[in-house]
């Protein structure tokens, strides 16, 4: 690795921050263990206790960060790659294994795995949810009827949510989590699988929630959705970062090795990637919690 | 698809980059223990809301619907009657057996319910807790005041039925003192359940053992029997006499069976308990906060 070049002092005006965060989770796996050469006894006591066969997945591999106001983040890479771990990272809907996020408000994830009381009735459940989020009674009086409107539900909002089907329950996840105008935004553009009228309308709403918004981080699998709303494109894969720069860099690159990836030829792709990653210069975090500025360090 | 090699290029280089965090907070970071409960306070209008909509929609698959509040103990009470009062004949030497027997059960079942709710309500809600930011003592206090809520009708009839049963008492100006006792019992109940809560979402496994415990208790407190007949000794009786659960009905069934003031030390035990299982409850809940709905 280069070797660390001077500080830099940053004097933005930062909205998220990661510092070294690192995402593992332990699994069970299914798949046979080779060699299990302990005493039978032993294998027994293990597997009634069900603790056969964990297995630790990388999501996400130690990953610095700095998002300034007014930044709108877009984030690409093939299934699997470690952005929705990001994502959630972000949300603080998931803990890093270490590291620390840090943003100047609590971030609202826009999806639609925002789950909600099945057996409680829609209406209720919009209540119910805006008060988590944290909105005065009165706020929510006020928004209720748009938020109806936008969850395209009608009638069928006073029936208990358990009677929804999943496009159902997913419109009023989104309108639910869509009723605050969060300065932190981040969206998983996974959502998009509504009817086209609901795609119509939530896209509406996203953008007029992008335009208030302090910072957005958007994941996409449409590169032209990514290049058109964002101002910083980061590509990562396998949990690694590979490219952290302008839109139009990034999903060239990103789009040039997909190609090459889908005509089967790996190594051209493979090539890509590393050259992005070789070019990659990465960000260490020096957090300055006092007054005084922690440069060097004895 | 792609085989991936191990190796990943180095990047070209490292920037060490100074941030001012001080703006910034920490995503998901638990607060300090008091900015934790104005943080509740705040939510309280969640509290509430999430208690009155589950109270309604409880029962809601029941063709008998809220009556079930209600017949459950009263068939409770039926079974132990048939097995303690006329089978075992544990009554011996206890005045208005049945009246005993019904604030027992009815007592019990209220504590009981609110403790296994308030203990699960965070196992229960784990996608509510992944989908939004909120303090998550916040669902266990939900729970237990949604247990405060359909405890009300429970005890009407708990009243009710020892009103209408022979030997019928009369309403007197003692039965208020059955409020003050049911909502220390029930701060008892809160402080039990936080602590259990976080217990089962590290450990689940203790949600199987709670009806066990729950059980034991329940034959340990006096429910169809009473402590003097089995017990001779003193010191070891005035030990088991602490019981927070058997203070509070030894309340009840004082004020409404025997017409008698409870004793000053009932009270103390009941208070005792009732504040240090919620100041513990909390603290201890609280220390768990970032943990809560994680895998």
């Amino acid at each position: 690795m280069a070797a660390t070049e001077d500080t830099v002092y940053f004097d933005g005006n930062p909205c998220v921050v990661l510092d070294s965060v690192r995402m593992s989770y332990t699994v069970v796996s299914t798949a046979d263990v080779p060699a299990d050469k302990s005493p039978i006894r032993h294998r027994l006591f293990k597997r009634t206790l069900g603790r056969d066969n964990k297995v630790r997945v990388d999501a996400l591999n130690e990953l610095s960060l700095i998002v300034e106001r007014g930044e709108s983040v877009g984030i690409i890479g093939r299934n699997g790659s470690g952005k929705s771990t990001l994502m959630k990272l972000i949300s603080g809907q998931e803990l890093a294994t270490s590291g620390a996020v840090y943003a100047s408000s609590t971030p609202i994830m826009l999806g639609v795995n925002a789950a909600l009381v099945p057996d409680l009735s829609g209406d209720q459940n919009v209540i119910l949810g805006c008060l988590a989020m944290g909105m005065e009674r009165a706020l929510i009086d006020e928004k209720f009827d748009s938020i109806v409107e936008l969850s395209g539900l009608e009638k069928s909002i006073h029936l208990p949510m358990k009677s929804y089907s999943s496009g159902m329950g997913s419109r009023l996840r989104f309108a639910i989590a869509a009723a605050v105008d969060p300065e932190i935004l981040l969206v998983d553009e996974a959502l998009n699988t509504g009817d086209a009228q609901f795609i119509d309308r939530s896209r509406k709403r996203m953008d007029e929630l992008r335009r208030n918004a302090g910072c957005v981080f958007l994941v996409s699998h449409s590169l032209s959705t990514i290049e058109e709303m964002c101002t910083r494109v980061l590509w990562i894969d396998q949990g690694d970062l590979i490219m952290d720069s302008e839109p139009q860099e990034a999903t060239a690159a990103y789009k040039d090795y997909t190609d090459h990836l889908s005509k089967g030829n790996n190594i051209t792709a493979a090539k890509i990637k590393d050259d992005a990653r070789s070019r990659l210069t990465i960000t260490e975090i020096l957090p300055r919690t006092q007054g005084r500025r922690i440069g060097v360090q004895l | 698809m792609l085989v991936e090699t191990a190796s990943m290029p180095a990047p070209a280089g490292v920037q060490a980059v100074s941030v001012d965090l001080r703006r910034l907070s920490r995503v998901g970071s638990r607060p300090a223990f008091l900015d934790y409960l104005v943080q509740l306070w705040d939510f309280r209008e969640f509290i509430f809301y999430d208690a009155r909509a589950r109270v309604r929609s409880g029962t809601r698959r029941d063709r008998l619907g809220s009556a079930w509040l209600l017949l459950n103990p009263v068939f409770n009470g039926l079974t132990y009657y048939i097995i303690f009062g006329i089978l075992l004949q544990t009554s011996g030497g206890i005045e208005n057996y049945i009246g005993y027997l019904v604030t027992g059960i009815f007592v019990f079942q209220f504590s009981a319910g609110a403790i296994t709710s308030v203990a699960r309500s965070i196992q229960a809600n784990r996608t509510m807790i992944q989908a939004f930011n909120f303090p998550r003592a916040a669902l266990p206090i939900g729970a237990n005041l949604r247990e405060e809520l359909s405890g009300v009708p429970l005890i009407i009839a708990m009243l009710l039925i020892v009103v209408v049963l022979p030997p019928a008492e009369f309403i007197g100006p003692l039965w208020l003192l059955v409020i003050p006792a049911l909502l220390l019992m029930s701060i008892f109940n809160l402080g039990v359940g936080l602590t259990l809560a976080r217990v089962i979402s590290r450990v689940n496994d203790v949600s199987h053992l709670l009806p066990f415990v729950i059980r034991l208790w329940m034959y340990g407190s006096a429910i169809f029997y009473s402590y003097e007949r089995f017990i001779k000794h003193p010191a070891l009786l005035e030990i088991i006499k602490l019981n927070p659960l058997f203070n509070v009905i030894d309340i009840v069934r004082d004020c409404v069976l025997y017409n008698r003031i409870p004793e000053w030390h009932s009270w103390a035990a009941l208070a005792v308990f009732a504040l240090g299982s919620l100041i513990v409850g909390l603290v201890f809940f609280w220390q768990g906060e970032e943990n809560y709905g994680r895998d």
